[in-house]
């Protein structure tokens, strides 16, 4: 205890050496966070899961996957046909809808892409929609109802609507982008929670189905999208032994061959599409965390090693009372260290608290993820990275503090 | 090495101050330079750190410049891009064969021996299946696919050319494998292939060990090599010179052989080109708003990649972001150095003032200390950050209004403005650094500093 209290009081008289310990871990945590956060919410959305997972269904050639509207009845029911076949859990189908407000000066903020799916899977399929806290989730399911009882309405991502301009409840019309001449008049029956969706929209399939008829009945022909217009079809199995047997039955089926589709986990199709991000990520993982940690390392020694040397004098009285070269060692690793614990749980916790629920993540462009948020294990990366850059950084300026000579120090001051 | 003029007039202000302190200023720049090899541990932490903040600046920043560079340098002035109306990328546009036969006997159009200077191409991007997958790597890649119709009329219009030994596909567009058709399990002709340099390599690590071995080029498929997409074989008869454009990842091949095989039965583009920039934009002018035939859209090719530059706007704020709390963490350290640095020298700054030099140039003495190693750290790093330039890294450019966006191949390039901005950003972390324990050292009185 005494040991600790001197540390404390060490750390308080070298002020500014502590403040710049303090200052460097308190800057340079959160990019490492920042880089971190990316990097595991990546890992695991690309790691396969050993139960519970999903799989998509999609074209087997082309990029972007387009079926027709016939395949999602029995690709739902995981194309089972005979006894013994497996059906899936859950499923869900995605049509994309690009539309605008103003088809005469389309931007990005007038223009939204939405999912066009049955409203109910929103909560039931969708990633993190499917484990929202109770408030959010009945929020959420207030507005699926909505969409359930009038096919013309939409819940769009909060961003998405902040950047149109419009609340809940207000009319809007999309002019179609992709579905040209499909104009749909909606009505805006919610939003998402904040999360990833803070930029998507999701209206009622039923509503773009009706349209596309519509226009066949108007213009005598049907649409030129007509017959691909079914994007993805996601199923959820309970596990590996059911995934392999649904997709056996998928791509057995002669249901599927014009065009041919494949069924693979929601981890292998966003690993394909990460890849072309392979050397982004390596440098980040490889090289900008780890300059990052080198920096504040260098930072910390450098602020250590002067700290010594000031008080060679006073560890060379430690010295003469009866310190041992290993405690005023462990004396100066201990101060760097509690500085650095300390300032990178503060940075750490600020962090998360900051990034999540003040500014609703953080954007950075990888894939289709809109936004990125702080995981709570970042409270632990910050206390780690905080300890072990302290750490790293004071091992050189203890070892020379240990090894202070009592003679020679005092012969300088003689 | 291109450097911009604006990054030049605080250069220059840098300079003239230097110089004419050097001049006028009777600043103890020995002493400075002392104290900086004396304290060489201290010195040279401070200026790691320096050089770490500044070779990540360059990198990321040659990152992003190879970007720019693929979406900048990708058009020609004189092209005129023709997609259908409402078509956000060129994936999702839909042209009609009789579209095309309308839009280029277009008067507006350049002719080349009499022929009109139309591109009809079809972008497919499709999932190949990786032979052997390498660990950590996914099982399948996008390809992207460009169908023209004739490959010396779409490489004329869009200024590429092929290496030596290599020719473009022929009318057929297959060719007989030797060893296949008759009598062999391997029946259909191979399909005839040009290959961008960047993917001409990503598809040569497919190869195995063994296929290395007998390998024309161990670092990327040649001319003669084949691969496998779609259940067909696809041989390569000739590689563009491509590099730094967006056509340095496709594949290209007859359209009327790959657009029915991946089910894409039309055009996705027309590319025009015009006789100068000029008439390029009345072409253009008149496709979006006269042309009444069909529902197209027409875009200057360099306004079309430019559109593709939502990517790269994105990740330079990421790196803006990342480079200035790396900054306030090199100034942190520099400020702890000089703080101690002064700390040390109360006695000498006291002698100093004692000796006749005013306040203001013991100020300047401490600054262009921490300037020294600021700089020293920046030309440093700039130099190492340099190291990278060159180098051929894998990313996506898109416009950020749907679709999957352009896989591509971007050199790194370290431009003259990025080691400007490293050595500038130094010189500003240097100076701010310094500066309080500068102004600290300053206000103490003399006879109290030689107490």
């Amino acid at each position: 205890m005494k040991f600790f209290r001197l540390m404390l009081k060490n750390i308080r008289r070298n002020l500014i050496g502590s403040i710049v310990i303090v200052l460097g871990t308190m800057v340079l945590v959160p990019v490492v966070i920042f880089v971190w956060s990316i990097l595991a919410f990546l890992d695991a959305a690309t790691a396969e899961k050993s139960k519970d997972f999903k799989g998509i269904v999609t074209e087997r050639w082309r990029l972007p996957s387009q079926m027709p509207f016939a395949y999602a009845a029995s690709l739902s029911e995981g194309a089972a046909s005979k006894p013994g076949d497996i059906k899936p859990e859950d499923s869900m189908t995605w049509q994309f809808y690009g539309g605008t407000l103003d088809p005469e000066k389309r931007t990005r903020e007038n223009s939204m892409f939405a999912i066009a799916t049955e409203p109910r899977k929103l909560r039931t399929m969708m990633d993190e929609l499917d484990t929202l806290p109770p408030e959010e989730a009945a929020r959420l399911d207030e507005a699926i109802q909505k969409m359930e009882q009038n096919r013309q309405g939409i819940i769009m991502g909060q961003d998405r609507l902040a950047a149109v301009n419009k609340r809940v409840g207000e009319r809007i019309k999309l002019y179609g982008i992709n579905y040209r001449d499909i104009d749909l008049e909606l009505e805006i029956v919610g939003t998402f929670p904040e999360s990833r969706y803070d930029n998507t929209a999701a209206i009622h399939r039923d509503y773009l189905l009706a349209a596309l008829d519509a226009y066949e009945r108007q213009t005598g022909q049907p649409h030129p999208l007509a017959d691909k217009t079914l994007n993805l079809v996601w199923l959820r199995v309970p596990d590996s032994e059911a995934f392999a047997k649904v997709a056996g039955q998928i791509l057995a089926s002669p249901n599927y061959t014009s065009p041919a589709v494949k069924f693979e986990t929601a981890a292998s199709g966003i690993a394909s599409f990460l890849d072309a991000y392979r050397d982004l990520i390596w440098g980040m993982r490889w090289l900008l965390a780890p300059a990052l940690l080198f920096t504040l390392a260098l930072v910390i020694s450098n602020a250590i090693s002067i700290s010594v040397r000031e008080r060679q004098k006073e560890l060379a009285v430690l010295k003469v009372l009866g310190f041992r070269p290993w405690q005023i060692m462990a004396l100066v690793l201990g101060e760097a260290s509690l500085v650095g614990v300390l300032a990178g749980l503060c940075s750490a916790g600020a962090t998360f608290a900051t990034v999540n629920f003040v500014f609703g993540g953080f954007k950075f462009p990888i894939a289709f993820f809109g936004a990125f948020y702080i995981p709570a294990d970042a409270i632990v990366w910050g206390v780690g990275v905080g300890l072990l850059t302290a750490l790293l950084g004071s091992v050189m300026p203890a070892w020379n503090a240990g090894r202070i000579r009592v003679s020679e120090v005092f012969a300088k001051v003689a | 090495m291109q450097i911009s003029p604006a990054l030049l007039i605080p250069l220059a202000v840098l300079g003239a101050a230097a110089g004419l302190l050097a001049w006028r200023g009777k600043i103890p720049f020995g002493y400075n330079v002392r104290n900086l090899v004396v304290r060489w541990k201290t010195t040279l932490l401070t200026v790691l750190a320096f050089v770490a903040v500044n070779a990540l600046l360059v990198v990321m920043m040659a990152f992003v410049n190879g970007m720019y560079q693929l979406t900048d340098s990708s058009g020609n002035p004189a092209n005129v891009v023709v997609l259908s109306e409402g078509a956000t990328d060129e994936s999702f546009s839909n042209l009609q064969f009789t579209d095309a036969g309308e839009l280029e006997s277009h008067s507006k159009i350049a002719r080349d021996n009499g022929r009109p200077m139309c591109s009809r191409e079809a972008y497919l991007v499709v999932n190949q299946p990786i032979p052997e997958t390498r660990p950590g790597r996914p099982p399948r890649r996008f390809l992207q696919l460009r169908g023209v119709d004739d490959p010396v009329l779409s490489a004329g219009i869009h200024d590429l050319q092929l290496y030596d030994g290599g020719r473009w596909f022929s009318q057929a567009g297959v060719q007989q494998l030797p060893g296949s058709g008759e009598g062999s399990s391997e029946r259909s002709p191979a399909i005839e292939v040009v290959l961008g340099e960047g993917i001409a390599r990503e598809l040569g690590r497919d190869r195995n060990a063994q296929a290395l071995q007998t390998a024309r080029n161990r670092e990327r498929l040649d001319v003669g090599d084949a691969f496998v997409l779609g259940g067909r074989q696809w041989l390569v008869v000739g590689l563009m010179q491509s590099s730094g454009s967006t056509f340095d990842s496709e594949v290209w091949a007859k359209r009327a052989i790959i657009g029915p095989m991946f089910g894409k039965e039309t055009y996705t583009s027309l590319v025009l080109r015009a006789p100068g920039p000029a008439a390029a934009r009345e072409l253009k002018d008149y496709l979006n708003l006269e042309y009444k035939q069909a529902a197209v859209q027409a875009l200057l090719e360099e306004e079309y990649f430019a559109n593709l530059s939502q990517t790269n706007k994105q990740f330079l704020v990421s790196v803006i972001f990342v480079v200035f709390w790396l900054a306030v963490g090199g100034a942190c350290g520099l400020m702890n150095t000089m703080f101690a640095a002064i700390s040390q020298r109360k006695r000498d700054i006291g002698v100093l003032r004692l000796l006749g030099f005013a306040r203001w140039q013991i100020l300047a003495s401490l600054l262009i200390e921490s300037l020294v190693m600021g700089l020293a750290g920046g030309v440093l790093g700039c130099g190492l950050g340099a190291l990278c330039n060159g180098v051929k890294a894998s990313s996506i450019v898109s416009s950020g209004q749907g679709g999957p966006g352009k896989f591509v191949v971007l050199v790194m390039t370290v431009s003259g403005d990025t080691v400007l901005l490293g050595i500038l950003l130094s010189a500003a972390m240097g100076l701010l650094g310094g500066l309080l324990p500068a102004i600290v050292a300053v206000c103490r009185r003399p006879l109290e500093a030689l107490r």
